[in-house]
């Protein structure tokens, strides 16, 4: 019974991870029409960011922590602006800017694998809050704990962002149709960059919780986040970040689950299959709403 | 003998606005017939019903008594109605002989295989639709842009290429969406002519149209609908005579305050 | 000199083949992108080709040149299936969707080691004369441009543009879409096997994401609104690492990267655009 409890905690754990990244890729397939494939990358930057903070620099980790998040956030902006700008300048569709952002991908995963010197590295031991806490008969590890409340507070705080402000609105109406929210008074460029540097900054923190979970500051991190948190797009639907968390959560848990009770090489295929059913049953997500036709 | 289009009792609701509110109408074989309506009665929702782009929640829709309104899009083209669009909806990159081609699928004549394997059949086939393209980009005058983009083309060219589309799937019944919104007297005119000549070479038309002049001049029969119900049928003398229309397109006195509100 | 020249070809001889497969997924991809359909599961249809016609001249001695068609088949056959389940879906869930199967390609790879080796992958002792490469290619591009020119290329070009437009002039969009995903299954599906040919030896990580992007790549790049775009363009992603690699070794990925991205924003209708070249015709009039 204790196992299955530590396993819980390990799923959410995990699974924070995942919907914190969906968060970020769903927010910007929702609101800038991008697949972006370089959603990713943004996740190792922040934990390489992060990395060379501590280490190099003997920054706190917390400190370190925002100083990753900010980097990624950045980043992403720059991509944006590179990458996405000059497309969405001519009106070109999902395409180009898939493309680009493979392009983008491609880049920065190289550059990610360059900066750790094509190798895997970790966090020292006494950089992070590493203790256990115990609670009754559950243990888990610091960072797992701050990891989950991160998520929920992300969830919250972006849901509140986007259903309830007057920003979100504006996202949304940019999502819906650019040059009508233009039309309205919203500013695209703003909504759009602050779009992506929120995208960045959601996937920088899964970045550098999840170097220090799992021990990984490589490129590595960014793709492993990027198959998986995608599962969580699909199953919660982009357009809900509620969907987004709770589908993360669920597959983490689900995966800890199969290979402590099934068998390890089942977990990633458990989540696939989940997926395809998924699409198959309720192809726009969790929360996903009856789909509309238009003639 | 019974109609060639016959709709019965159709409706037709977009969340709580009823765009189309039981509906009857015939078209009889061999005339132009035309539906009129203010802004926003549902001319282009039946158009729509009719060409099987939405499903009616209730009612019939019959082509020579034959009840269509259940069937896919294509099918009801198969089945011989084609039309034009409000907004033109023309194939972007395509010239103008291809839009036309494309209009001509129904009447391939040849299996892909037949085609893949550039069979004698299939080659002939291909150039028995050119053929007809070229004859249906000319009955419409634009022969002489047959190979242009059509998206290079004026608003009006543009018009009349999708009319020499619909054309393609050699329809018993065309439906023209406002065909002549856009255009001046002249070409207004020569649309005009147009839909008699296509009358009376066995086409029966039903076209939504405003321009009161071309409705006296080419309709043989009208209906008039209104907050998507259907006002009056008749001549276009009798209809436009209707105090009914009348009022539906210039309002009674005291509903010039009520739509202000409205507003 | 014709020693040289015997080098030159020895040296270069791998790169064209490979060329060559990355000219069939390419194909493959703008099968159902020139019906309007972004789909990345080429891949999928490469793997089971692949896999399976691999395990048909192991087990069952097929001769190898029987083993193409049959991995075309075996392409075409899932990829109607795939066609089934994404035919469902509209637009931006379809393209997230065959990123799914993609996905689970790699987890079947893994774990059906009876048909693919497992993670230890599977080594492919098949050999052909080279010749068999180009002959394939000449096969699609026949396909390819007998199609274009039939009445399927205007219907799907029409089903691409507007499909609801399209099903108003009698075309079925679906049944034009299944075919495209039938066409795409069986490109996919040869390419699949010719690249087993190629490396002899197969792994999970053959068949997976980096294909399916580096294809949609290559299709876009050339141009994806007629068939020799996809073929330009996968010549230009096979040469691009090596001209990269001979330049600046150290950064030949990121080379490849920001060359891409160059090309997508300089060149977004792609290298080969047949509107273009109409546009000028009426200008030049
Ligand atoms: N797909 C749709 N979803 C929701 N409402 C719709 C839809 N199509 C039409 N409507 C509404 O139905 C009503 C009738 O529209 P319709 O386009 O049929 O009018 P119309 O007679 O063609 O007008 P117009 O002369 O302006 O073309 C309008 O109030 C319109 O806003
Ligand atoms: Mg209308």
């Amino acid at each position: 019974m204790a196992l299955f409890a530590d396993q819980l905690v390990n799923g959410c754990a995990l699974g924070a991870l995942y919907a914190l990244f969906a968060i970020g890729f769903g927010l910007v397939f929702a609101t800038l029409g991008i697949l972006n494939a370089a959603h990713g990358t943004y996740a190792s930057a922040a934990a390489i960011a992060a990395y060379f903070a501590v280490d190099a620099l003997g920054v706190p980790f917390p400190l370190a922590l925002l100083l990753g998040v900010a980097a990624a956030a950045v980043l992403a902006l720059a991509v944006d602006q590179v990458a996405f700008q000059p497309l969405r300048a001519q009106g070109g569709g999902m395409l180009g800017a898939l493309i680009t952002s493979i392009a983008a991908w491609i880049v920065l995963d190289n550059l990610a694998d360059d900066a750790t010197g094509h190798q895997s590295l970790s966090f020292p031991l006494s950089s992070y809050p590493s203790g256990m806490i115990h609670l009754g008969a559950i243990a888990f590890a610091r960072m797992q704990g701050w990891t989950i409340l991160a998520m929920a507070a992300v969830t919250v705080a972006m849901h509140l962002l986007i259903r309830r402000s007057r920003f979100g609105a504006a996202m949304r109406a940019v999502g819906w149709n650019e040059a009508a929210a233009a039309l309205s008074g919203v500013n695209p460029r703003a909504v759009v960059s602050a779009t992506a540097l929120l995208a960045g900054a959601t996937s920088g923190l899964a970045g550098v919780l999840g170097a220090v979970l799992t021990q990984n500051v490589s490129y590595t991190l960014g793709e492993g986040l990027m198959l998986k948190g995608f599962a969580a797009v699909v199953v919660g639907g982009y357009d809900d970040v509620r969907g987004a968390a709770v589908a993360g959560v669920a597959l983490g848990i689900i995966e800890v689950m199969t290979a402590q009770y099934l068998s390890s090489s089942l977990r990633d295929g458990i989540t696939y299959a989940l997926l395809l059913g998924f699409l198959l049953l309720r192809p726009r997500g969790l929360f996903g709403s009856a789909a509309f036709t238009r003639a | 003998m019974t109609a060639l289009l016959a709709v019965e009792q159709l409706g037709k609701s977009f969340g709580g606005l009823r765009a189309v509110a039981d509906l009857s109408l015939e078209v009889p074989r061999g005339c132009v017939a035309g539906l009129m309506g203010p802004n926003g009665a549902g001319k282009t929702t039946v158009i729509n019903l009719l060409s099987g782009l939405l499903r009616p929640d209730h009612g019939h829709i019959r082509l020579d008594g034959v009840p269509i309104e259940a069937l896919p899009a294509h099918e009801i083209a198969a089945r011989g109605i084609a039309r034009t669009y409000q907004n033109v909806r023309l194939f972007a990159g395509l010239t103008a002989l291809e839009q036309v081609i494309a209009g001509c699928f129904l009447q391939r004549g040849a299996s892909l295989l037949a085609s893949l394997l550039g069979l004698p059949a299939a080659r002939a086939a291909q150039r028995r639709v050119r053929a007809r393209a070229m004859e249906l980009l000319a009955q419409v005058g634009m022969a002489a842009r047959a190979e242009q983009l059509a998206e290079t083309l004026s608003y009006g060219e543009q018009r009349r290429i999708e009319i020499a589309r619909a054309l393609g799937a050699e329809p018993r019944l065309l439906l023209l969406d406002e065909p002549t919104a856009g255009m001046n007297a002249a070409e207004s005119e020569a649309i005009g002519r147009l839909v008699h000549r296509l009358r009376d070479s066995g086409v029966t038309v039903l076209m939504v149209e405003h321009n009161v002049r071309l409705i006296t001049a080419f309709c043989d029969r009208v209906s008039v609908m209104n907050f998507g119900r259907a006002l009056v049928h008749g001549t276009p003398a009798a209809c436009m005579a209707h105090p009914g229309v009348q009022e539906a397109y210039f309002g009674r006195r005291d509903d010039a305050a009520r739509i202000q509100a409205l507003r | 000199m014709a020693n040289t020249l015997a080098d030159l070809w020895e040296a270069y001889r791998s790169t064209l083949g490979f060329a060559i497969v990355n000219a069939l997924f390419g194909l493959s991809t703008y099968a159902v992108l020139s019906v309007g359909i972004l789909s990345f599961a080429t891949v999928t249809y490469a793997a089971a080709g692949g896999f399976i016609g691999t395990q048909l001249a192991l087990q069952l001695h097929w001769p190898t040149l029987l083993v193409l068609p049959a991995a075309a088949v075996a392409g075409a056959a899932l990829a109607w299936l795939a066609a089934l389940i994404l035919l469902r879906l509209d637009s931006h869930w379809m393209a997230l969707a065959s990123l799914a199967l993609v996905l689970l390609t790699r987890v079947v790879a893994i774990n059906a080691t009876g048909l693919t080796g497992g993670v230890s992958g599977l080594s492919v002792p098949l050999f052909v004369p080279f010749v068999v490469m180009p002959a394939l290619l000449l096969i699609a591009v026949l396909l390819f441009w007998r199609l274009g020119a039939s009445w399927y290329g205007i219907a799907a070009r029409a089903v691409r543009e507007d499909a609801v437009v399209a099903a108003t002039i009698g075309i079925p969009a679906r049944r034009i879409r299944m075919l495209a995903f039938v066409i795409s299954g069986a490109t996919g599906g040869a390419g699949g096997m010719a690249l087993a040919l190629m490396l002899h030896f197969l792994s999970p990580d053959t068949y997976f994401i980096n294909v399916a992007f580096t294809m949609i790549a290559a299709v876009v790049l050339g141009g994806s609104y007629h068939w020799a775009g996809a073929i330009i363009g996968a010549l230009v992603f096979t040469v691009l690492p090596v001209l990269a690699q001979a330049v600046l070794p150290a950064f030949e990925q990121v080379l490849n990267g920001v060359a891409l991205l160059l090309i997508m924003i300089f060149l977004p209708r792609g290298l080969i655009d047949p509107r273009q070249w109409r546009l000028r015709r009426v200008r030049a009039r």
